[in-house]
């Protein structure tokens, strides 16, 4: 987008209809990650020029030389190649404004959307209080909790919790004592944060201040910084974060072969 | 059959992953799915494993960022969902991006052609029955006010068991049906640049 298509499509966004918030939606605040495009807008002029329609790393083909002024990513959705997603595009906009709007966007101007932004709730339990070990609830162990009505974030940790769920259920079920993962792992990382990692403090709200999150190497017991690499050379600058986060998973990937080969674990790997 | 079934409540990806599991480990499970009888305002069609939001698994570099860890852990794991996602990736730079079509038919088919798994299509509204001795609530994050309500008097803390209030609002994206074409000129990689930035898709 030049500036001229950015600045007339920023007008056309701040201008447009939003659906109002249910009422038990109203004092809910927004998930860092997933902020609607309008409200971004609202925050300054730039804002989007820096989030989701930042322009880097990208030139125009047909105008070689020509540094955009704002972009819009669009990731390709199905197999076919007929669905592409406007990527961090998220929006309580009214529907027929979003198709306005959106068809402002050079190139978008015949575009039809097959599914348009929307938003809803998130229920989740307070689990660190809730659920023991092995995602049971502590009140009745006949059931157990996994996904994100746990309070974890993303699709992969949602399966990554089901996957936890469903083993420790089959291994109870065939009488075996199931071991939970190693906390060096990304599991046991995570499922430390929904069973129990997660400290209340008083100044978030104390016990309600337990929030989804998305899987990350903060949640890592931490691991001594590798000083030099393999040929013995210093370690210097930028490079020592992405050695660290090396050295994580490395430990994290031994420990969760030591895991599955366990013999207290589900038989039958 | 020596062993009582597993019940597992919701068809979406935890629950998913739960079933399968349960079952290559010659444990029986029931699958509960409410859709399509019984539809949300999030979900299309009635397939296990639909993805309502992006359809990004995000990065899948397992030596430097800790969900493509996770990814690597999943394989490992024998994972459904992982193995699903491999089998209908899509190119999206570092990221494992999947045709949600193609990756919950396959979710879908390969739970119900496991001899252990019995999929049964119809709501839980309440608690679980009390015959049911091992249950996997995997209800997302829109479960219904009937089994929240319950659950909330189950643990006596109605009031913190679940955080309608301030609870985040998620979205799902827009889709645009654009010409492949069309897009692909609006939008190309500089050969000298970084990847287009992916960071934000959930």
């Amino acid at each position: 987008m030049s500036r001229e298509d950015y600045e007339r499509f920023l007008d056309a966004l701040l201008a447009a209809d939003k659906t109002s918030f249910k009422q038990w939606e109203a004092s809910t605040p927004y998930f860092d990650g997933c902020l609607p495009i309008e409200v971004m807008g609202e925050r300054g002029r730039d804002t989007l020029r820096f989030g989701p329609m930042k322009p880097v790393g990208l030139s125009n083909p047909h105008r070689p030389g020509e540094r955009p002024h704002a972009v819009v990513q669009l990731r390709q959705d199905n197999a076919l190649g007929t669905l592409w997603n406007m990527v961090g595009f998220q929006t309580k906009l009214k529907h027929g404004e979003q198709v306005r709007i959106f068809r402002m966007i050079p190139g978008l101007e015949n575009a039809e959307f097959a599914r348009l932004g929307g938003l809803h709730r998130n229920t989740f339990l307070n689990s660190p209080r809730l659920l023991d070990g092995e995602l049971r609830l502590k009140a009745e162990p006949r059931l157990r909790f996994a996904g994100q009505i746990t309070g974890c974030e993303g699709y992969v940790e949602s399966a990554a919790i089901g996957l936890l769920a469903g083993r420790a259920a089959a291994a109870e079920c065939l009488g075996q004592a199931w071991v939970p993962p190693p906390p060096t792992t990304a599991f046991g990382a995570l499922l430390g944060h929904i069973t129990g990692g997660h400290i209340a403090a008083e100044s978030e709200g104390g016990a309600r201040s337990f929030q989804p999150m998305n899987v990350n190497f903060g949640l890592f017991p931490p691991i001594e910084e590798p000083v030099r690499d393999a040929a013995g050379n210093r370690i210097k600058g930028k490079e020592r974060g992405a050695a660290r986060k090396r050295a994580l998973t490395a430990r994290a990937l031994a420990d969760l072969d030591g895991w599955l080969a366990s013999p207290h674990r589900v038989a039958a790997e | 059959m020596p062993h009582a079934p597993i019940h597992v409540i919701g068809g979406g990806l935890a629950g998913s992953e739960a079933a399968w599991q349960i079952a290559r480990v010659g444990v029986p499970v029931v699958l509960h799915e409410m859709r399509p009888h019984r539809q949300t305002e999030a979900h299309q069609t009635g397939g296990l494993a639909e993805l309502v939001c992006s359809n990004s698994f995000r990065s899948d570099d397992a030596a430097t960022n800790a969900v493509g860890l996770l990814h690597e852990e999943m394989r490992r794991s024998g994972s459904l969902i992982m193995a699903a996602g491999d089998r209908h990736k899509l190119p999206a730079g570092g990221a494992l991006a999947v045709d949600r079509d193609g990756f919950s038919d396959e979710v879908t088919q390969q739970l119900e052609s496991h001899p252990l798994v019995t999929l049964a299509r119809g709501e839980i509204a309440g608690l679980p029955p009390p015959e049911w001795d091992s249950v996997i609530v995997a209800t997302g994050p829109l479960t219904s006010p009937a089994l929240s309500a319950a659950i909330g008097g189950l643990t006596g803390e109605t009031e913190l068991a679940f955080f309608d209030a301030i609870a985040r609002s998620c979205t799902w994206r827009q889709s645009t049906r654009a010409s492949p074409g069309a897009s692909r000129a609006t939008i190309s990689r500089d050969p000298r640049g970084a990847a287009p930035t992916t960071s934000t898709a959930p």
